[in-house]
C-alpha cells in the first residue's frame, strides 16, 4: 500500500513539475496569465506524500518495498531508522526532490507577492530541474520499486509497479555500517542537499533573466535569499561532514581530497565568489556576463558532484553502487551546461554593457581578485579531481592525484585569500588611494607580525602555522580596528557605551558585518586546519591488559576490554583510563562496531576533546589474547575548526535573516508607490 | 608626530618583524627527515588516497620499513620511487610527476591564473561598449553554431548511453560456471584440472565426457576410461551423458581390449537407460559387425534403419554400414 | 565585444561536451583497477623461507619452468574459494615443467600452514613465507588473493586478481606454453587485512 502512496506522490509531483514548466513558460513569455499556484502545490504535495509514505514504511518495517528490504533492518534504531530514508541512492534523490520542492515553494512565495515574468521564467526552469529528478526517480533511481524476489535478507528483484505482488524478506539488509555510526551522519545529507539544491534558485533566476532577455540586477535581489541559504547550508554540510569523518571514520583526520568532499567543495567556491561578486554588481554595475557563468557554473558542478558521487566512475571512499543513473546524470549536466551556456551566447549582446573597475585599489577591485583566486581555486580542485579521467580516457595511463597536489596549491592560494580578507573590508567602494588603504592595514599587519612572532618563539617555528597565524591575526585586528573605529566615532556623537555603539554599529550594516563573522570563521577554520596539519602527534602502541604508555603528556592504562551489544549492533573494544596533562582523569572506550548483515566492522575512534586539544584514540586490533594495538594522535585545538566552520555558516544564515528584514521596508515602499 | 614618520616606524618595525619571523621560520630545526618526506609521497596500496606515513594498516607500515632500509643502504630517492613504481605504477605516487602528461596538470592551474589576470587586464582596457539590446544578432552563424552544439550534445548522451549498455570488459573466460562449449583452447591438463577442483560441481560429468571424447578421439583410452566410469556412477550426470559414457566405455572396451561382449553388455545397459537411442544402436550393430558376428549385426542395422525419427544423415550412415556388412566387407 | 560574450558561452559549452564525452567513456570500468606495470617485465627475485622454515627457495632456481606464483592468507575468503583450485592444478599441472609458489602474505607463518592443514596441501606446490611482505611489495600486490604467471624466461607474462579458478589457471598455463603472453585477467574482488 505504502509503495502506492509512494508511486502516486512522485508521479503526481512529476505530474506538477510538468505543468509549472508549460504554464509557467506561457506567463514568462508575457502571453497572459496562467495559474501557477495548482503546479507547485501537486509538486509539493507529491514530493511530501512520497517522503512520508517513505518513513511510515520505514517505521512499519514494510520489507515489501525493495528499498526498504536492501537498506533498512528491523533493529535499526532511531533516528537512524528516518536517516534511512536518504542513506541510499534512490532515498537520496527522494530527499532531493523534497528539497527542491521546498525551494520550487520559496521561489512561488516570491511569485504570488509580486507576478511577473521573471517569476514566472524562474518557475519555469524549477520545473524543469524537478521534471528531471522525478523523472529519476520513475525511471532508474526508483524508491518504491516493489520487492517481488526475497533473499533471506534483502532483496534480489524488485518491479516498478505498485501492484506487483510482493515477495517479503523477513528482514532487510540494514544502512551501510558507515552511515549507522553518528548521528551527524543522519543530519549531513540533508544539510547538504538543501545547499546542493538550493543553488537551484540562483541558477533558475539566471536562467530565467536570459530567456526572457532581461539581464539586469533585478534577478540577482530576487534569487540572494535563495543563495545566502543555499550557500549557509553548503557551509554546514561540509563542515558536519568533515567532523563526522573525524568522530566516525578511520581514513585519517577530517579531510581527504577525496572526489566526493571535493564535489562538494566546488560548488562552495563558486558560491562563494558569486556572493561576493553579486555584491559588486548590485552596488555598481559591472560584473554582470560574469555572474551568469558563476551561478551557471555552481549549479553545473553539484549536478557533477551528484554524478562523481553516484556514477561510480571515480575512484573514492564513499564507494557507492554503479547504476544506470551515470549515465542519465551525465546527460542532464550535459544539458544543462550546453543549454545554459548556448542561452548565454545568444543573449551576449545584452551582457556586454557594463561598466569597468576603474581604479584596482577599491572594493570592488578587491572582489574582482578574490573572484580570481576562488575561481583557479575550484579550477585547482576539478582539475585535480578529473584529471585522472580524462588523462586515462586519453592516454590509458593511470596517476594518482592525491592529497599533496590539492595541499600544494590550495596553501599558497589560502593565504592569498587570507590577505585578501583582510584589506578588502577596509578599503573603499569605487576607488581609495594606496596611502588610505596603507593607514588601515599597517596596524593590524604589526599586530599579525608581533603574534607570529609570539608563536615562533613560544609555540612553534613551523613556518605553516606562523604564516597563517600572522594572517589570522591580521585579518580580525584589521576587521576589529574597522569596527572599533566606527563604534568610537558613533561614541563621540552619541556618547553611548562601547558595547552599545558596536551594537548599533553592527546593526546599522547588518549585511556587511554578519559578513564579516564569516570571514572570522575563515580565519579559525585557517587556523584549525594549519595546527591539526602542522602540530598533531601520532604513535602506535601494542598493549597487553594493565600496560601504561605515556603519550604527549597523557598517561594511558589499558584497562580491559568489553562486549556490548546494542539494537542493531554488537561492539567490541577496550576501556583506557587516561590521565592528562593536568592531572585530571577520563576513561576513553574505543571500539569495533559490528552490524548485522555486513561482515566488516567500523572503527569507532574516542575522542577527549579539551580546549589545549583533542586525544584521539583508535583501535586498529584487539586479539585473542586481549592484546590491543592502538593508534594514538593529538591534535591541537580541533575545536576551533568546528567552531570556524559553525561561525562561517552562522555568518551566512544572519545575513539572511537580515535581508529578510530588510525586504519587510521595501516592500511596504513598494505597496506605497 | 607626522604622517611621513609615522609611515616610517611601521614600515621599518613592518619590514624587521618580517626579516625576524622568516628567520625563525628559515631556521626551524625539525626537517623532515629522508624517510619520512618519502613516506608522505606514497600512496598506502591498501587504503585510498592515504599516505604509508598516515595509515595504520600493515602494508603501510611494511613499505614504511622498506623505505628505510633502501635509504640505509644509500638508496636515492628516485631509485626507491623507481623501485615501487615499477611494482605498483605510477598511480602509487601522491604527487603526480612534474613531467610528462602530469605537467599539464601542475601547469594548468599557474595558466588558468595567468590567463585569469590577463583576462581582467583586458577587461580593464577596454572601455564599456555601450550595449545595443535591440542589435539583432547575427542570424546564420548563430543557427548553425547552436545547431553544432546541440548536436554535438546528443551526440555525447548518446556516447554515454551506449557505452553503458555495453557489455562490460570481458575479464576472463567462461569461469565459475564450467562452460563446456569453447574448451578447443583449453589444454587436456586444465581439463584435468578443472575437474579435480570441481568434483561436486552439478555440471562436472559434461565437462568430465568432452575430456574423455576428447582423450578417446586422441587413442588415449587409458586416460578416457576412468572418466567415462565417473560419469556413469556420478549421481548427478543426467540419462543422456549415462548414455554416452557406456557407449564410449563399449567402444575403448571393444577397440583398446577387442573384449566385444563386456562391450555389448554396457551397450545393452545403454540401451536400458535410452531405449531405441540411436547411436547406441548404431554402435552395437557396427560392434557386432566387427566382431565377425554378421548376422545379428544386419539385423540390429535394419531394424535402425526402418526407424521412422532416423535423420537424413543417420539414415546415410547407418545405409552405408549395413552395405558393407551385407558385403561381407571387414570393418574399417 | 559583443561577439566576444557569445564565443565565450559556445566555447564554454564546447568544452562541457568535450568533457561529458571523455566521462561517457569511463561507464562500465572498474576505476579502482590497475594494470600491473610487471607485465612484460622480468619477474621480481626473491629467496624465501618454507612455511616450516627448514629450507629456502629462489626463484632463479625455478627458471625453465612456469612459475605461478600466489599470494594468499588464511584471513582471506576468496583464498578459501580459490585453493582447491590451486591445489588441483599443481596437481595436474606439477609434473608437467609448472611451478606453483604460494606465498603467505602479513601472516605468521603457523597460521598459514594451520590454514593449510585445514583446506589440504598439493605435494608439488612450493609453500613460502614473506617476511616484512617484501616480495608481496616486489610484486605490487594490492590485495589478495592475486596470482602471477612467470615464463620459462623469467618473465611475468600474466597475472590474475581475485579468486582464481582451474579454468583460468589452467587456459593462462597453455597459452604461455604456447609461447603467448595472457595479461591481466580480473575474475572477482581482492580482500585487505580486515584490520587496515
Amino acid at each position: 500500500m505504502l509503495a502506492f502512496l509512494g508511486t502516486i506522490g512522485v508521479a503526481a509531483a512529476l505530474i506538477g513539475a510538468i505543468l509549472l514548466v508549460v504554464r509557467a513558460s506561457v506567463v514568462a513569455r508575457g502571453k497572459g496569465g496562467a495559474d501557477l499556484a495548482g503546479p507547485v502545490k501537486l509538486v509539493v504535495a507529491g514530493s511530501m506524500t512520497s517522503m512520508a509514505a517513505m518513513q511510515i514504511a520505514l517505521a512499519l518495517d514494510d520489507f515489501s518495498i525493495a528499498y526498504l528490504a536492501n537498506n533498512h533492518a528491523t533493529a535499526t534504531p532511531f533516528p537512524f531508522d528516518v536517516a534511512t530514508a536518504w542513506a541510499a541512492l534512490e532515498g537520496s534523490i527522494l530527499l532531493w526532490g523534497l528539497v527542491l520542492a521546498g525551494f520550487t515553494w520559496m521561489v512561488f512565495t516570491a511569485y504570488r507577492r509580486a507576478p511577473d515574468r521573471l517569476g514566472a521564467a524562474a518557475l519555469a526552469v524549477m520545473g524543469i530541474v524537478a521534471i528531471f529528478f522525478f523523472g529519476l526517480m520513475t525511471t532508474v533511481a526508483n524508491p518504491f520499486e516493489v520487492c517481488v524476489a526475497a533473499a533471506e535478507r534483502g532483496c534480489l528483484d524488485s518491479s516498478p509497479f505498485p501492484w506487483a505482488t510482493a515477495d517479503v524478506p523477513i528482514d532487510g539488509r540494514g544502512p551501510n555500517p558507515l552511515l549507522q555510526n553518528h548521528i551527524f551522519m543522519a543530519i549531513h545529507p540533508p544539510l547538504l542537499y538543501l545547499g546542493y539544491v538550493g543553488l537551484t534558485v540562483p541558477f533558475a533566476y539566471a536562467i530565467g533573466a536570459l530567456a526572457i532577455s532581461v539581464p539586469g540586477a533585478e534577478w540577482l535581489r530576487r534569487s540572494q535569499r535563495g543563495t545566502l541559504i543555499a550557500w549557509s547550508f553548503l557551509t554546514l554540510g561540509i563542515v558536519i561532514g568533515a567532523w563526522w569523518a573525524y568522530e566516525v571514520l578511520s581514513w585519517g583526520g577530517y579531510w581527504a581530497w577525496d572526489p566526493v568532499e571535493n564535489a562538494s567543495f566546488m560548488p562552495w567556491l563558486v558560491a562563494t565568489a558569486f556572493l561576493h561578486s553579486a555584491l559588486v554588481q548590485q552596488r555598481r554595475g559591472m560584473l554582470q556576463a560574469w555572474n551568469f557563468v558563476l551561478v551557471i557554473s555552481a549549479f553545473a558542478l553539484t549536478i557533477l558532484g551528484t554524478f562523481i558521487t553516484r556514477s561510480g566512475t571515480i575512484a573514492s571512499v564513499h564507494s557507492f553502487t554503479q547504476s544506470a543513473i551515470g549515465p542519465t546524470l551525465l546527460g542532464f549536466l550535459v544539458l544543462v551546461l550546453v543549454g545554459s551556456f548556448t542561452l548565454f551566447a545568444q543573449r551576449g549582446h545584452l551582457l556586454a554593457s557594463a561598466p569597468r573597475v576603474e581604479n584596482m585599489v577599491s572594493r570592488e577591485g578587491t572582489f574582482l581578485a578574490n573572484n580570481l583566486l576562488l575561481t583557479v581555486f575550484a579550477f585547482v580542485v576539478l582539475i585535480g579531481t578529473m584529471f585522472p579521467i580524462i588523462l586515462e580516457a586519453v592516454t590509458g595511463t593511470r596517476v594518482g592525484v592525491r592529497g599533496p597536489f590539492f595541499n600544494r596549491l590550495s596553501v599558497p592560494l589560502s593565504f592569498l585569500l587570507l590577505l585578501l580578507v583582510g584589506i578588502g573590508p577596509v578599503t573603499p567602494w569605487g576607488g581609495a588611494t594606496p596611502q588610505l588603504v596603507w593607514k588601515r592595514i599597517r596596524g593590524p599587519l604589526v599586530a599579525g607580525l608581533i603574534a607570529g612572532l609570539l608563536t615562533a618563539v613560544t609555540v612553534t617555528r613551523n613556518g605553516w602555522v606562523v604564516i597563517t597565524v600572522v594572517l589570522g591575526v591580521f585579518v580580525i585586528a584589521s576587521t576589529g580596528a574597522l569596527l572599533v573605529g566606527q563604534a568610537g566615532r558613533r561614541r563621540s556623537k552619541t556618547g553611548e557605551g562601547l558595547a552599545a555603539a558596536i551594537a548599533r554599529v553592527t546593526k546599522g550594516d547588518a549585511r556587511f558585518w554578519s559578513g564579516q563573522l564569516s570571514h572570522v570563521g575563515v580565519v579559525l577554520v585557517a587556523l584549525g586546519i594549519s595546527f591539526a596539519a602542522n602540530l598533531s602527534q601520532h604513535q602506535e602502541v601494542v598493549m597487553r591488559e594493565g600496560d601504561q604508555v605515556v603519550f604527549a603528556g597523557h598517561t594511558i592504562t589499558y584497562r580491559a576490554p568489553f562486549q556490548q551489544r546494542h539494537p542493531g549492533k554488537t561492539s567490541s573494544g577496550i576501556r583506557l583510563e587516561v590521565v592528562r596533562p593536568n592531572g585530571s582523569r577520563v576513561t576513553l572506550e574505543p571500539t569495533h562496531n559490528f552490524f548485522p548483515g555486513h561482515p566488516n566492522g567500523v572503527a569507532t575512534p574516542a575522542v577527549d576533546t579539551r580546549a589545549s586539544g583533542d586525544l584521539y584514540v583508535m583501535l586498529l586490533t584487539l586479539d585473542e589474547n586481549r592484546v590491543a594495538t592502538v593508534e594514538l594522535d593529538t591534535s591541537p585545538m580541533m575545536w576551533v575548526l568546528w567552531l570556524g566552520g559553525l561561525t562561517v555558516a552562522a555568518g551566512g544564515f544572519l545575513s539572511y535573516r537580515n535581508r529578510r528584514q530588510e525586504r519587510a521596508p521595501a516592500r511596504a515602499e513598494a505597496v506605497g508607490v | 608626530m607626522s604622517e611621513r614618520t609615522r609611515n616610517l616606524i611601521y614600515g621599518g618595525l613592518i619590514v624587521a618583524l618580517i626579516a625576524v619571523v622568516g628567520f625563525l621560520i628559515a631556521t626551524n630545526p625539525t626537517e623532515a627527515d629522508r624517510v619520512s618526506r618519502l613516506g608522505a609521497s606514497i600512496m598506502c596500496p591498501v587504503c585510498q588516497g592515504e599516505a604509508i606515513i598516515h595509515s595504520p594498516s600493515e602494508m603501510a607500515r611494511e613499505m614504511m620499513d622498506l623505505i628505510e632500509e633502501r635509504v640505509g643502504q644509500g638508496a636515492t630517492d628516485q631509485q626507491i620511487i623507481d623501485e615501487l613504481t615499477a611494482s605498483y605504477g605510477q598511480g602509487i605516487l601522491l604527487d603526480p610527476p612534474v613531467s610528462g602528461p602530469t605537467l599539464i596538470l601542475w601547469l594548468a592551474p599557474a595558466i588558468a591564473l595567468v590567463a585569469g589576470i590577463g583576462a581582467i587586464v583586458w577587461w580593464r582596457r577596454h572601455p564599456s561598449d555601450p550595449g545595443d539590446p535591440t542589435a539583432a544578432p547575427a542570424g546564420r552563424t548563430r543557427t548553425a553554431v547552436t545547431a553544432l552544439i546541440l548536436i554535438g550534445s546528443a551526440a555525447a548522451v548518446l556516447v554515454a548511453v551506449t557505452s553503458f549498455l555495453q557489455d562490460r570488459d570481458e575479464t576472463a573466460l567462461g569461469v565459475a560456471d564450467l562452460q563446456v562449449e569453447d574448451l578447443d583452447e583449453v589444454s587436456n591438463q586444465t581439463l584435468e584440472a578443472v575437474i579435480a577442483a570441481n568434483l561436486d560441481h552439478p555440471q562436472i560429468s559434461g565437462m568430465r565426457l568432452a575430456l574423455a571424447d576428447r582423450y578417446r578421439e586422441e587413442g588415449d583410452y587409458r586416460s578416457a576410461f576412468p572418466h567415462y566410469f565417473a560419469v556413469v556412477e556420478s549421481e548427478t550426470s543426467d540419462a543422456g551423458q549415462r548414455v554416452a559414457a557406456l557407449a564410449g566405455l563399449a567402444w575403448i572396451t571393444w577397440d583398446g581390449n577387442g573384449e566385444a561382449d563386456t562391450a555389448l553388455g554396457l551397450l545393452d545397459r545403454a540401451l536400458e537407460i535410452q531405449p531405441g537411442s540411436v547411436p547406441v544402436r548404431f554402435l552395437e550393430g557396427r560392434i557386432l559387425h566387427c566382431s565377425g558376428q554378421s548376422d545379428r549385426s544386419e539385423r540390429v542395422l535394419s531394424d535402425l534403419l526402418q526407424e521412422p525419427s532416423l535423420t537424413v544423415e543417420w539414415k546415410q550412415i547407418v545405409s552405408d554400414e549395413l552395405a558393407a556388412v551385407e558385403a561381407r566387407e571387414v570393418c574399417a | 565585444m559583443k561577439s566576444g560574450m557569445r564565443w565565450v558561452g559556445y566555447g564554454l559549452a564546447l568544452a562541457a561536451v568535450v568533457l561529458s564525452v571523455i566521462l561517457a567513456t569511463r561507464f562500465g570500468r572498474d576505476p579502482g583497477l590497475v594494470e600491473s606495470p610487471l607485465i612484460g617485465q622480468p619477474a621480481p627475485e626473491f629467496t624465501l623461507p618454507s612455511l616450516d622454515g627448514e629450507e629456502t627457495v629462489s626463484l632463479t632456481d625455478l627458471r625453465g619452468d612456469v612459475v605461478v606464483v600466489n599470494f594468499f592468507a588464511s584471513w582471506c575468503l576468496e583464498c578459501r574459494l580459490e585453493h582447491p583450485d590451486l591445489v588441483a592444478s599443481s596437481d595436474t599441472f606439477g609434473p608437467t615443467g609448472v611451478t606453483f609458489v604460494q606465498i603467505g602474505y602479513q601472516e605468521r607463518p603457523q597460521d598459514s600452514s594451520a590454514w593449510l592443514d585445514d583446506v589440504g596441501r598439493s605435494d608439488h606446490t612450493l609453500y613460502l613465507h614473506d617476511p616484512g611482505s617484501r616480495t608481496a611489495i616486489a610484486y605490487g600486490v594490492f590485495g589478495i588473493p592475486e596470482t602471477f604467471f612467470i615464463d620459462p624466461d623469467g618473465t611475468v607474462v600474466g597475472k590474475i586478481i581475485g579468486e582464481a579458478d582451474a579454468l583460468t589457471i589452467g587456459a593462462t598455463i597453455d597459452a604461455i606454453k604456447r609461447g603467448e603472453r595472457p595479461g591481466q585477467s580480473v575474475t572477482g574482488n581482492t580482500q585487505q587485512r580486515p584490520d587496515s
